[in-house]
């Protein structure tokens, strides 16, 4: 027995039942495209969704006011605090700050303000919180223990918009996760429902392979590099659909649905979903091959 | 080469298609199996190239006891015996020539070497003419002869033949049978199932005749055709 011999003949018998029966391989990378593409579509979306949570949170400011005799030293050792707590970054905000920013933010009624004898804005510590450290249960205990502090006169952190805004995005992320989970098992289900078809009408060949004395593993190899050239096939054509879908989405004829667009493109990275792609249709072709060539091992 | 102990074969919810068989068909030796349709004879080929497995009995081929012999043992068994289907099984959308090197193609062959060695073959069988045509396009005397190809182009220990004159004319009978006798000469265990008298009368060999799964009758030579004249 030589290898070489084997590999080539596997090979050649790969290809030419490719190239015999173009029709059912047709099929069977259009259908595995298909999910491919699902999969593709289903990844950026997610993707969009998350930073669109992202970018609806990006105002969260937790805001701790101070009593007018607070000193520095302790206000320094509560915005070191805040700061190691929530990963974000705290400032300390003087009351001739605070009053320049709402004069500036009032514009010409801001004129008014220059009047006032005293400054009646307390100073305050801002906080800006990263996405991970947004979560309002968290914010709520820090909120209680921070206004236990002596020194603090109040915090405010837009509480129940937060609250909200939190709950829409869980949603939205278990909208997000079901919807890929149907995408994928429905190609899970028509991918093997095809190679099963491509299989079954090889049958007989099978059947010959098996009854002149060919192990399982030589007649399951041919049909592997089938699956694996398939999903080749299909991850190529997938990821140029993706492209193509992405690009025109980016264009001006793509404008209808702009809305899903955030800074006027899709960041995408590109090689990490070609990869992803590339992979799962290897994996589904391998696997959908070996599970249907199994069925018909048995002569 | 191919003994049966008190092998059974029933399939659930229909009598037992083989009862209680014993034979010892020895090397070189040249078998027609014979009886009616429906007497177990197809079936009795399948345990010997393991495309079934007994109920109950043992069965020996080529020394090794089937029962023992595991399912990955299966296909190197096979490599020593050569099958001719009744249906020939050749695949349509391959050539006669590759349908022919599909037993050497199995055991990793070379390919220059299965194309050699499969005209070669043609060549005995006088069809190498139709070397690059599909199976489709010959007669049903031509593409038994194929199948027979197929079944010896590896030189098997065993060759089972499921009616293999069945399709063809006289002149093709006595050809075919002529090769079957040739293989036989070389040391290959020949077993033939049959329901043609005339063969069993003109070749006088060893007959074994089954009758509702048993074997009635294990004859040699003139008795055996003798007894298939009389019941003809």
């Amino acid at each position: 027995m030589s290898v070489v011999s084997n590999t080539s003949y596997f090979i050649r018998t790969a290809l030419g039942s490719m190239w015999r029966s173009p029709f059912v391989h047709i099929i069977a990378i259009a259908s595995l495209a298909l999910a491919l593409v699902g999969y593709g579509v289903a990844r950026l979306a997610s993707d969009q969704l998350e930073a669109l949570i992202r970018s609806l949170g990006s105002d969260v400011e937790f805001t701790v006011y101070l009593a007018d005799d607070a000193a520095a030293d302790q206000v320094e050792v509560l915005r070191a605090a805040l700061e190691s707590r929530t990963h974000g970054v705290a400032t300390v905000v003087t009351p001739a700050q605070a009053l320049g920013r709402l004069s500036q933010q009032l514009g010409d009624d801001g004129r008014a303000l220059t009047e006032l004898n005293d400054n009646p804005l307390p100073s305050s510590l801002e906080l800006k919180l990263p996405p991970e450290g947004r979560d309002p249960v968290l914010l709520k205990a820090l909120a209680t223990q921070t206004r236990g502090v002596a020194f603090v006169t109040g915090v405010d952190y837009g509480e129940e918009a937060l609250e909200r805004l939190s709950m829409i995005a869980k949603a939205l992320r278990w909208v997000g996760l079901l919807v890929f989970a149907l995408v994928f098992m429905t190609a899970v289900i028509i991918v093997s429902a095809t190679l099963q078809l491509a299989i079954f009408s090889r049958r007989e060949e099978i059947e010959i392979q098996k009854l002149v004395g060919g192990t399982d593993r030589f007649v399951r190899m041919p049909f592997l590099i089938e699956g694996v050239l398939q999903g080749v096939l299909a991850a190529g054509f997938a990821i140029a659909s993706v492209y193509g879908l992405v690009r025109y989405l980016e264009s001006d004829s793509g404008t209808a649905i702009a809305f899903l667009r955030l800074n006027g493109h899709f960041a995408v990275d590109w090689a990490h979903l070609g990869a992803e792609q590339l992979g799962l249709g290897l994996a589904l072709g391998l696997l959908g091959s070996f599970v249907a060539v199994r069925r018909f091992l048995r002569v | 080469m191919i003994q049966m102990f008190h092998v059974t074969k029933s399939y659930p919810g229909d009598p037992p298609t083989l009862v209680d068989i014993n034979l010892d068909i020895g090397k070189a030796e040249f078998v027609f199996l014979t009886g009616p349709s429906g007497a177990g004879k197809s079936t009795l080929l399948k345990l010997m190239f393991l495309a079934e497995r007994p109920t109950r009995g043992q069965i020996l081929i080529a020394g090794r006891n089937i029962a023992r012999l595991r399912e990955s043992g299966v296909p190197y068994l096979r490599r020593n015996i050569g099958v001719v289907f009744q249906d020939f099984k050749l695949l349509p959308n391959r050539t006669v020539a590759e349908n022919v090197g599909f037993t050497l193609d199995v055991i990793g062959t070379d390919r220059d070497e299965v194309r050699e060695r499969s005209l070669k073959m043609l060549r005995r069988v006088g069809l190498e003419h139709k070397a690059d045509v599909s199976p489709l396009k010959l007669s049903g005397g031509e593409q038994q002869r194929v199948s027979l190809c197929r079944a010896l182009v590896n030189d098997p220990a065993i060759l089972l033949a499921d009616e293999p004159t069945g399709n063809l004319d006289p002149a093709l009978t006595v050809e075919m049978m002529d090769l079957l006798n040739d293989v036989n000469a070389r040391g290959t265990t020949v077993v033939v199932a049959t329901h043609d008298s005339s063969l069993i009368g003109r070749y006088q060999k060893r007959t074994l005749r089954l009758e509702k799964g048993t074997v009635v009758a294990d004859e040699k030579g003139a008795k055996a055709a003798l007894l298939m004249a009389l019941e003809s």
